[in-house]
């Protein structure tokens, strides 16, 4: 007999809640509710647009910041702040690398298959 | 013993002198830049690199001479003669800025010393207009590319010749332009030279990557993929952007050094614009 008591059956349905609100979590990133999203959101979108600036300064914007942050100011406006919030962040990375692989090019010579 | 210290002292001098690589200028880069392709494509002369892709590809070639045989530019360059010969507005023409005209491609780019600045045929010809009382034209098509394709008709045959002077400001122009050529960007981190010369010659999809070797000699230049002419900068414009990099503006001052340094790398090759390309 391999049946379970009604003490462990509860346990079980926490277990398994449990992991299904980690398994959510992971699939979507951590949630953003409220005000607190919308805040959340508009400080990434600032750090995007400085690191934004910052490569720009040295030559480095990537193609796409731009756009992903002129999305997320429209996902923003219709209060979709956790989609907002993906892009601010994809556009700060982009940023970041963009302005250390600018830097890493400053004194790039002539390649070893030109040698 | 002072002599001996002397000897010593000379032979560690020119044993040293001999170690440090000579500093490489623009003469160097030119014969290793040329070298690298007529060694990557042996049996193609140096001329033949005006042709592009056509003059390492059969296939690619035998459609572009068919495309040749009823030239899609053809209309453009009389329409570009005609806009050369209208007067502007106060009654003086294009021939007064440029008495050597209409033949004037193998000029630009050049130094302009007085402004301390790379100066294209298209930026001088705006500064032209300008100083004529008519509006700039618009710098990656229409009737900026109609009027060069042109002059470009005209200065077929004469060879690229750029010249770096000796002059720091001039050097630094030339290996802004050179670094940029060099320089990983974008998202896809290419540089010009890791499609135009790491991977010339081979695919990327259904297309050839071209040489750099000969690639401002064709310009302006009818892309059947445009339908229309289009000029070096809008080529450079849509190159960065295939790599996932912001382009910078036509003209900007990152874009008028690139094309410095990429004439220059040309020198000895023909102009043979205006082009057709795919």
């Amino acid at each position: 007999m391999n049946q379970e008591s009604p003490k462990m059956k509860t346990l079980s349905l926490f277990r398994a809640a449990g992991l299904a609100l980690v398994l959510t979590g992971l699939a979507n990133g951590p949630a953003l509710a409220g005000d607190s999203a919308q805040a959340q959101y508009e400080d990434m979108y600032q750090q995007a647009k400085a690191a934004q600036k910052r490569a720009a300064s040295v030559e480095g914007e990537w193609r796409d910041i731009g756009k992903f942050l002129k999305k997320a100011q429209a996902l923003a406006k219709k209060g979709d702040y956790e989609a907002a919030f993906k892009l601010a962040r994809k556009a700060y990375i982009q940023g970041k690398l963009g302005y250390t692989q600018a830097l890493s090019q400053q004194k790039v010579d002539w390649p070893s298959y030109f040698k | 013993m002072l002599k001996r210290i002397i000897t010593l002292a000379g032979t560690l001098g020119l044993c040293l002198s001999l170690a440090t690589p000579a500093q490489a200028g623009p003469k160097e880069d030119l014969a290793r830049f040329q070298h690298f392709y007529l060694k990557r494509f042996p049996g193609v002369p140096l001329k033949e690199f005006a042709n592009g892709v056509y003059a390492i590809d059969k296939v690619s070639r035998e459609n572009w001479e068919a495309i040749e045989e009823f030239p899609p530019y053809e209309p453009y360059v009389e329409e570009g003669k005609e806009m050369w010969n209208t007067p502007f507005k106060d009654g003086k023409g294009y021939k007064d800025c440029f008495p050597d005209g209409p033949a004037i491609k193998a000029d630009y780019p050049r130094w302009d010393a007085a402004s301390k600045r790379v100066l294209t045929l298209e930026l001088a010809i705006n500064e032209c207009r300008q100083a004529h009382g008519e509006k700039p034209l618009k710098y990656k098509k229409g009737p900026i590319a109609i009027l060069t394709a042109y002059i470009a008709w005209e200065s077929r045959g004469k060879p690229t010749h750029v010249v770096i002077p000796d002059d720091p400001d001039a050097r630094a122009a030339y290996e802004r332009g050179k670094r940029f050529w060099l320089a990983r960007r974008g998202q896809l981190n290419f540089s010009c030279a890791t499609c135009h010369a790491q991977n010339a010659g081979k695919h990327i999809r259904a297309d050839i990557l071209s040489p750099a070797l000969g690639h401002t000699t064709h310009f302006p230049v009818y892309r059947s993929k445009w339908g229309e002419l289009g000029t070096l900068h809008r080529r450079f414009t849509g190159c960065n952007k295939q790599v996932r990099a912001k382009p910078f503006k036509p003209q900007s001052e990152q874009y008028r050094d690139l094309e410095y340094f990429l004439t220059y790398m040309s020198n000895g090759i023909p102009l043979n614009g205006p082009g057709a390309r795919k």
